[in-house]
């Protein structure tokens, strides 16, 4: 009776599955619970969180004031951190991009083992934990690093140079961090391309830039679209490489953010800061994929 | 227009040899078909033509001028691909105008010769189409629009028809003729389908690993094979293993594996007894009739004591292939094959006796897979 009663049991959810109209409601439930759980909830909270008013002491006075939003928005301080964060995030995305799309297109054209071992050192460093390949730049970058000596050595450079702390560092930093995810969007879409197309192109008349510029950038061009906001949304949140390579002068919103909220005990301001951040992105990244793809679901005809 | 001369050409990929020394002339306005198995090395000749692939050694010379290490770009070639690979992110008129473009053509201009071009090719309403929404007919029109358009000296076509069914195959194949008579280039038309060669070429080069086997009109081709690769690749035929027993006047007395001994001539070519020999009996050139119940046949098999031109065999299997009936007939050890077109009269079936005869002068005979006495019948 019992294995009865569990067989029908799994041919009823069986049947609800297969039948087409609750497929997808189905195969999604995992997905909307996790996001719902551990996306949704804390967003409602964060939001809730960023209305309250600030305390003279512990996290936060609850109440219903925007507040928290007006001191961001008329702080010096806070402007600046913003401006150097979209800064950041334009030159890393801007170096991140050019490179990867120079790498992809290696890549592409490469065979047998040069291919293996282009595709593999780009998906090396993704096993490596972030803090850990930030901080390794630091003994490369600093004044007394490896990278001084060496220049010293060849005696291209007469002193010692601090290439971190500094926006250099940073920016190599947070280069290193988003460049595979760059290469891999980027090289994905141009490894559907049909190497024809290329060779037509050059077979009529097209010099090799200009066959590059005439039929491979178009075909990329949602691959670009995709590695330009993952750089772009990453960079200018950017964390560990600020922290890590950078100097006062480089902080980001995101390192006043954490300020806010671990050191300084400001829940409100460090939950408007967070959300007024979360919205100029999400602005700026449907800004980045409409420039390049010409519509918003564009980058889906991937 | 030009004439095209490959000299001595070779391309090597590592320790596989693609093209092996080969030497072609294709005429100014003539339209060649490079013909041959996969893998013999023709689309990498025609690349090599194009500049799309560099020769290891040898020369390519287009008119009077070695262009062997020019790049695609500098040369005034233009190859339709196999993948027509068209541009997918332009219309089709900007397609066709490409070339133009890329010469520096302005755009009013090449617009209306890509227009013009596009109207030989009768695609004219499809101007402003995307690519991918074509057909592949339609796909291929447009490639070859794009390359007609420039204008080359020579146009290389890599198969450009092996993705179009039948019938449209057979349809562009005229198409094809029709556009090389009206624009007067030569053309170079790779393909390993005989009947497309047939149907277009001025002129056929038959390749085999990597080298020409056969140059010549295709009638020529086809009725004086230089070698046995050529006799099998150009068409159906019965091959039949013999054994080379006594010399007779002009020719040879073989054993075959008919197990009779025939008679076959073999002018010019010295063979000694003992040689193996590989005998073509095109079934076009058999003639078969049925054992009469009396037996009163003329065409008697072993007529002439141990030599003859006829033998007695059985039918072992009918084939209906559409229009033709394909009769195999053992003979001995081996079979053979005719073909019949449906609604002639004589029909034979399964386990009749029929008597095969031919001529001996229309047999092909080879040894080492050389032709023997090639020109002299």
């Amino acid at each position: 009776m019992g294995a009865l009663a569990d067989e029908s049991m799994f041919a009823w959810f069986g049947k609800r599955i297969k039948s087409k109209d609750s497929t997808s409601v189905f195969l999604l439930a995992p997905l909307a619970a996790f996001e719902l759980v551990f996306f949704v909830v804390p967003f409602l909270i964060l939001v809730r969180m960023s209305l309250n008013s600030q305390p003279e002491t512990g996290f936060y006075e609850t109440g219903w004031t925007l507040a928290a939003y007006g001191d961001i928005l008329g702080s010096n301080l806070y402007q600046q951190m913003i401006l150097f964060s979209f800064k950041l995030g334009v030159i890393a995305t801007v170096v991140a991009v050019v490179l990867a799309l120079f790498y992809a297109y290696a890549a592409y054209r490469a065979e047998g083992l040069t291919k293996s071992i282009l595709l593999f050192s780009i998906i090396l460093p993704l096993l490596t934990t972030l803090v850990v390949k930030t901080y390794a730049w630091r003994p490369l970058l600093a004044p007394n690093g490896v990278l001084n000596d060496f220049l010293l050595s060849l005696e291209l450079i007469g002193s010692r140079i601090q290439f971190a702390p500094s926006l250099f560092g940073t920016v190599v930093g947070q280069v290193y961090i988003v460049f595979p995810y760059a290469v891999l969007a980027i090289y994905s879409v141009l490894s559907t391309l049909d190497w024809d197309v290329v060779e037509a192109a050059r077979d009529l008349g097209a010099s090799r830039p200009r066959s590059f510029f005439e039929v491979v950038l178009p075909e990329v061009l949602p691959g670009v679209a995709v590695a330009t906001v993952v750089s772009f949304a990453w960079s200018v949140g950017a964390y560990a490489a600020p922290s890590q390579l950078g100097t006062g002068s480089q902080t980001t919103f995101a390192m006043e953010i954490g300020n806010l909220m671990l050191t300084n005990f400001n829940w409100p301001v460090g939950a408007a800061f967070a959300i007024l951040m979360l919205a100029a992105m999400l602005a700026a990244s449907l800004a980045v994929i409409r420039l390049l793809t010409g519509s918003i679901g564009g980058v889906q005809d991937v | 227009m030009a004439s095209v001369t490959l000299a001595d050409l070779t391309k090597e990929y590592g320790d596989l040899t693609a093209v092996d020394g080969l030497d072609l002339d294709v005429d100014d306005g003539e339209l060649l078909c490079l013909l041959g198995p996969s893998g013999c090395g023709k689309s990498t000749t025609l690349r090599m033509l194009g500049g799309l692939e560099t020769p290891t050694d040898g020369d390519v010379y287009i008119g009077d001028e070695r262009v062997t290490d020019e790049p695609p770009y500098e040369r005034d070639t233009s190859m339709v691909f196999q993948s027509w690979a068209l541009f997918p992110h332009k219309s089709v008129l900007e397609n066709v105008a490409f070339g133009l473009k890329m010469d520096g053509v302005d755009e009013a201009e090449r617009n209306e010769r890509a227009r013009d071009v596009l109207e030989v090719v009768e695609m004219s309403e499809f101007v402003d189409a995307d690519p991918e929404d074509l057909s592949g007919g339609q796909k291929q029109r447009v490639a070859l629009a794009r390359s007609l358009a420039i204008e080359p000296d020579v146009l290389l076509l890599d198969e450009p028809l092996s993705n179009l069914d039948k019938r449209l195959r057979e349809q562009m194949q005229l198409e094809l003729r029709n556009i090389h008579d009206e624009v007067e280039t030569t053309f170079v038309h790779v393909t390993h389908d005989q009947n497309e060669a047939f149907t277009l070429a001025d002129s056929i080069a038959i390749m085999n690993d990597g080298d020409v086997e056969q140059v010549g009109e295709p009638r020529e081709v086809y009725d004086d094979p230089v070698s046995l690769f050529v006799e099998e690749f150009l068409g159906d035929t019965n091959l039949v293993d013999a054994r080379v027993q006594s010399h007779i006047d002009g020719g040879v007395v073989a054993a075959t594996e008919f197990d009779e001994e025939i008679e076959v001539p073999t002018p010019g070519g010295h063979v000694e007894a003992g040689d193996p020999l590989t005998i073509s009996f095109r079934p076009e050139e058999l003639d078969v009739s049925r054992v009469a119940a009396d037996g009163g046949q003329s065409a008697d098999p072993a007529e002439a004591g141990d030599v003859t031109t006829a033998l007695e065999g059985t039918v072992t299997d009918v084939l209906y292939r559409g229009s033709s009936v394909r009769f195999y007939v053992q003979i001995g050890e081996t079979s053979v094959f005719f073909e019949q077109s449906v609604g002639d009269k004589t029909d034979f079936e399964v386990d009749d006796s029929v008597v095969v005869s031919w001529d001996p002068e229309d047999l092909l005979v080879f040894s080492e897979g050389e032709r023997l006495g090639r020109g002299g019948t």
